[in-house]
Parts: C-alpha cells; sequence; structure tokens
C-alpha cells in the first residue's frame, strides 16, 4: 500500500524532470518544479507512515513554507521578464550565451 | 557566561541587524551610504564575537532545544569568520559601486546581511532540512540581488537562469533528503553516521540514491563540471559587488557543509571517490578551456572560479580523517575570497558608470594612469595564478602536498598543469595594464572605500601567505 505512494510520488518527479527539460514557457518549468518539490512531499508523509513516526509530516510542512516562498520570487521574476520583453518563453532569452 | 549561547551570538547579531535594517528601509529614515556603514558594523562585530573561545571539539549549543541540528567546531567557525569577512568587503566596494550605478535602494544591504545569516547556518547545520533551509534562505536572498538592476535585461535573463536551476536543483535534494529519511528513519547527521556504521553504506539503496541527489544539488551550487554552464551567465548578468560576493562567499557556505557532509563516514565518501575523480578533472580542464576563450573580464572570472572549484575539489578528494585537511581547505577558501573580492572591488570602482569598462582592451594602460589600482589587480591576479609568495600559491602548495601524501599523484599532476594552463588567462589582464598605452583617463567618483576596501585585501594576501599557521 505504502509501495504504491512511494511509486507514485517517483513518477510525479520524473514527470517533473521532463517538464523542466521540455517545455519552454517560463510557468510551465515553474509549475513542473513545484511538482518535482511535491513529490517528494508525498515521499515524506508516504515514508513517515511506514516508520509511524510524525517527522516526516512536520518536514513535508517546512518543505512547502520554502517551495511557497520560491514561487513568490518566481512569480516576480515572471513579471519582471514580461516587462522586458513581453514574452515568456523562454527562447527570446538570449542575450546571455554561455 | 553560560557558553552554548558563544556559538550563537554571530548568528544572533547578523539576524538583529538585518531586521533592524529592513524596519528602517520600510520608513526609508536612512541613506544608502549609512546602511552600508551599518552593515559592516554588523558584520564587524559579529566577526569579533565569532573569535570568542569556544574549544576546538565538536559542541552542539543548547542540543535539548536544538536536538544537535547545529554543531560548531573549529572548521565552522573559521567558515564562518570567512563568510563574515567576505560579507564586510562586499558592503564596503558596493558603496563605491553605487556612486556610479544608481539602482540601489536600502534593501540591497538587508538582502545582503539576510543571505550572510542564511550562510552562517549553513556551516553550523548538521540536520538535512535544516541544511535545506539555510541553503533556501541565502539562495532567495541572492537571486534578488543578481537581479537588483530592473532596467537591466541582461540581469534579468540571469536570475531567470538561476532560478530555474537553482529551485531545480533544489528539489533534487528535498527528494534526496526524502530518501535518506526512508532508509535511516531520521535526517540528522548524526543518525546517519550511525546507520552506515550499523549496516554500510553500499548495501541500502534509498541511501545510495537519496545520497546521489544531495551531491547532485551540492555539485550543481559550487558549479562542478557537468554543472557549470549557468555560472558565467548569472556572474555575467549580476552587477560586480554581487558577483564578487557569491564567488567566495558562497562557494565557502557550500564547500563548508560538503566537508561536514562527505566526512559523517569513510564508507560514504569511499563510495564517490571514483565518481569524484572524474568531475574534479574535468572541472579543473572545462573552467580553463572556458576561461581562454573569454574575452569579458567578469565571464573570465566566472570561469576561473570554476577552476577553483576544481582545485578545491582535490582538497576533498584527499582530505583525510585527520584535522588538518580540512583546513587547508578553510586556508584555500580564505586565500581565494581574498584575492577574488580583491579584483571585485577595483572593478567595482573602475568600472565607471553602468560597468562600461568590462573587457580585457577597456583596460590597457592601466598602470601608466593609475599605477596603484594596477598593481593591486595585478597582486589579486597573480595570488590567482599561485605565485609565490602571495597566498594563492601556499594554497595550491598544501593542496597539491596533500593529494600526494593521500596517494592521488595523477590529481596532484593534473593540477599543476591546470594552474600553468591558467596563467594565460590571468597574464592577459596584466600584460594589458602594462604593456599599451592608455587610451582613456580613468576617471572615477570619488568614494575612498573601494580603494581602501582593495587596499586592505593586497595587504591580506600577503599577510595569509606569509603566516599560514594562522588558521
Amino acid at each position: 500500500m505504502i509501495i504504491d505512494y512511494l511509486v507514485l510520488s517517483i513518477i510525479l518527479f520524473c514527470l517533473g524532470i521532463v517538464g523542466v527539460i521540455s517545455r519552454r514557457n517560463v510557468f510551465t518549468v515553474f509549475m513542473a518544479i513545484e511538482l518535482m518539490l511535491n513529490a517528494a512531499n508525498l515521499a515524506f508523509i508516504a515514508l513517515s507512515r511506514l516508520h509511524e513516526s510524525m517527522d516526516g509530516q512536520v518536514l513535508a510542512m517546512l518543505v512547502m513554507a520554502v517551495a511557497a516562498a520560491e514561487a513568490a520570487l518566481a512569480l516576480a521574476v515572471v513579471i519582471l521578464l514580461h516587462k522586458h520583453t513581453g514574452k515568456l518563453d523562454t527562447n527570446v532569452f538570449s542575450l546571455l550565451k554561455g | 557566561m553560560n557558553c552554548d549561547i558563544v556559538p550563537i551570538i554571530p548568528l544572533g547579531i547578523v539576524g538583529l541587524g538585518a531586521v533592524i535594517l529592513m524596519m528602517l528601509a520600510a520608513f526609508e529614515k536612512i541613506h544608502l551610504e549609512v546602511a552600508a556603514v551599518f552593515s559592516m558594523c554588523v558584520f564587524a562585530l559579529a566577526f569579533v564575537m565569532q573569535l570568542l573561545p569556544t574549544g576546538p571539539s565538536d559542541m552542539a549549543p543548547y542540543s535539548e532545544l536544538f536536538r544537535g541540528m547545529l554543531v560548531t567546531n573549529g572548521f565552522t567557525k573559521v567558515a564562518a569568520l570567512i563568510i563574515l569577512a567576505c560579507g564586510f568587503f562586499t558592503a564596503m566596494s558596493s558603496t563605491s559601486y553605487f556612486r556610479q550605478n544608481s539602482f540601489c535602494t536600502l534593501e540591497f544591504y538587508c538582502l545582503l546581511i539576510f543571505s550572510v545569516w542564511g550562510m552562517l547556518l549553513l556551516t553550523m547545520a548538521r540536520e538535512l532540512i535544516t541544511v535545506f533551509i539555510s541553503l533556501e534562505i541565502f539562495s532567495l536572498c541572492i537571486y534578488v540581488l543578481v537581479g537588483y538592476n530592473r532596467r537591466s535585461a541582461t540581469s534579468a535573463e540571469a536570475v531567470l537562469k538561476y532560478l530555474m536551476l537553482g529551485a531545480f536543483a533544489g528539489s533534487f535534494f528535498t527528494m534526496g533528503t526524502a530518501l535518506v529519511y526512508g532508509a535511516v528513519r531520521s535526517t540528522g547527521f548524526a543518525a546517519i553516521a550511525t546507520f552506515i556504521a550499523e549496516n554500510g553504506f553500499l548495501e541500502t539503496p534509498a541511501l545510495v540514491g537519496g545520497v546521489f541527489f544531495i551531491l547532485f544539488a551540492f555539485l550543481f551550487k559550487i558549479a562542478a563540471f557537468p554543472f557549470h554552464a549557468w555560472v558565467i551567465d548569472v556572474y555575467d548578468g549580476a552587477s560586480v559587488p554581487v558577483t564578487g560576493f557569491m564567488a567566495t562567499a558562497l562557494k565557502t557556505a557550500i564547500f563548508a557543509v560538503l566537508v561536514n557532509f562527505l566526512s559523517l563516514d569513510a564508507g560514504l565518501k569511499g563510495a564517490w571517490l571514483d565518481i569524484l575523480f572524474y568531475i574534479t578533472v574535468f572541472t579543473l580542464f572545462a573552467g580553463n578551456l572556458i576561461a581562454i576563450g573569454q574575452s569579458n573580464l567578469k565571464r573570465m572570472l566566472a570561469a576561473s572560479g570554476i577552476v577553483h572549484t576544481g582545485y578545491l575539489l582535490i582538497a576533498v578528494i584527499a582530505v583525510g580523517d585527520n584535522a588538518l585537511s580540512g583546513n587547508i581547505i578553510l586556508f584555500y577558501l580564505a586565500a581565494y575570497a581574498a584575492s577574488t573580492l580583491g579584483i571585485f572591488a577595483s572593478l567595482s570602482y573602475l568600472g565607471g558608470q553602468d560597468e562600461k569598462r568590462c573587457s580585457f582592451d577597456d583596460f590597457k594602460g592601466l598602470a601608466k594612469v593609475r599605477p596603484y589600482s594596477a598593481a593591486a589587480i595585478t597582486v589579486f591576479l597573480l595570488s590567482m595564478a599561485g605565485i609565490p609568495p602571495t597566498a594563492g600559491f601556499m594554497g595550491k602548495f598544501y593542496i597539491i602536498t596533500t593529494a600526494f601524501q593521500s596517494g592521488q599523484a595523477l590529481l596532484a599532476v593534473l593540477g599543476i598543469v591546470s594552474s600553468i594552463l591558467s596563467m594565460w588567462y590571468y597574464l592577459r589582464l596584466i600584460i594589458a595594464m602594462y604593456f599599451h598605452e592608455a587610451n582613456e583617463p580613468f576617471e572615477i567618483e570619488a568614494s575612498p572605500f573601494a580603494p581602501i576596501c582593495t587596499l586592505i585585501l593586497a595587504a591580506c594576501v600577503f599577510a595569509i601567505g606569509l603566516y599560514p599557521m594562522v588558521i
């Protein structure tokens, strides 16, 4: 039963990686990153059930707080970029070629 | 005095200073340069408090309250000293930088102090979620600092790139922590060490996977080989003082926690030695090749930062069980921080308005017009290249001798080869400064802070080099 949750968490994590790598819209990329963080949260909660301790749930709450802070900053960056270029496609950002 | 509080005092001072400055900034009561002086005072006070003796061995302040999540020892103390010094000199050189660039507000210094706070916490953290949170505290501050110039499209792109990749690495760290928690039932370093000692490292697949993800995140943050591409663009897009701060303080904090993490157990480190070996070799040579091809100074310094990450990784691999090896990493970090901060401090007053002077050609003939600045830059470059009697030479010397002693002769030889290769791009700037006629007068707006900062750091380069036993 708990294994199913862990498998789901790993599937979500892989979907997140694919989203970050393949999508070109800034919003979709940030959503994919949130998906990865939430996959880790799901794993924390499932494992906390497995170990029968509350630690995992506390850790999941902390990760959610950090993820919220990061999302706030990401939205600010999206607005900043939209002011400069009027588009949110990562292909148009080409001033820096590393 | 309760001695539990002594290691926490610097954290308290820095955190309180940041909050006070944020309050003042909200009401716009103070002038920008007053804020800079205030943050310098905060860093200086915390630095002095950090020097209070606490004993060399491991000590967990308030272990009942924090459940052993924070541990201080000699290593974390010196790492924190380096970080505080980086913050001090960054605040000092920003004052001169913002005489010529006008996008500064009071929050710049708040974010600087908050990020130093996160780094100080990171050096002490002995619990994976504490590591994650302190990592994010200073990362979030540095994302904002990178994109601080809102009118510049370049810095907006830099912050997008950094934020996307940084958050990506951060989510790997969280997943790694979840896997480690699944295997060990705890995220404390002490519990992980006990677990590995009882069950062995490679016998638990979830633990191996978790540690792999965690190392992935660390290697990303220090810009080691497969994850080095972001660093050049981000350093290029950020303003000069912020670039200097990122290159030094951030690297010190991450290396401190990386060493703490890898030295948990010999089995944990032994399993990754082969992979770390190849990562180190590729980091050294990829960094050198990128640096040789650059014509922009900031991009060259970013690429040379990758090479220095490579040297530090040599030291991490060669670290033995004795405490001396940790000191070698700190010595190199201090030497590297002094010379890198020095170069960025001089760039921040020589760069001119909107950083108009940024390539090698723009600094032609600097020695004819401003001989002292040129001499200081030469000192910093020679220290980064590793020429005696500078601190950089001593640092490289210690790292390479340790590598030989621990049987990593190939790594030591490759380190020397890469050091010779790196002369190419360091000497190029020296030649541009000394052997060309000056095309322009290099006028600067009068602000004594950054030149004084350059002078102090040039003295530090020799002092660290001449008195290696201080650390």
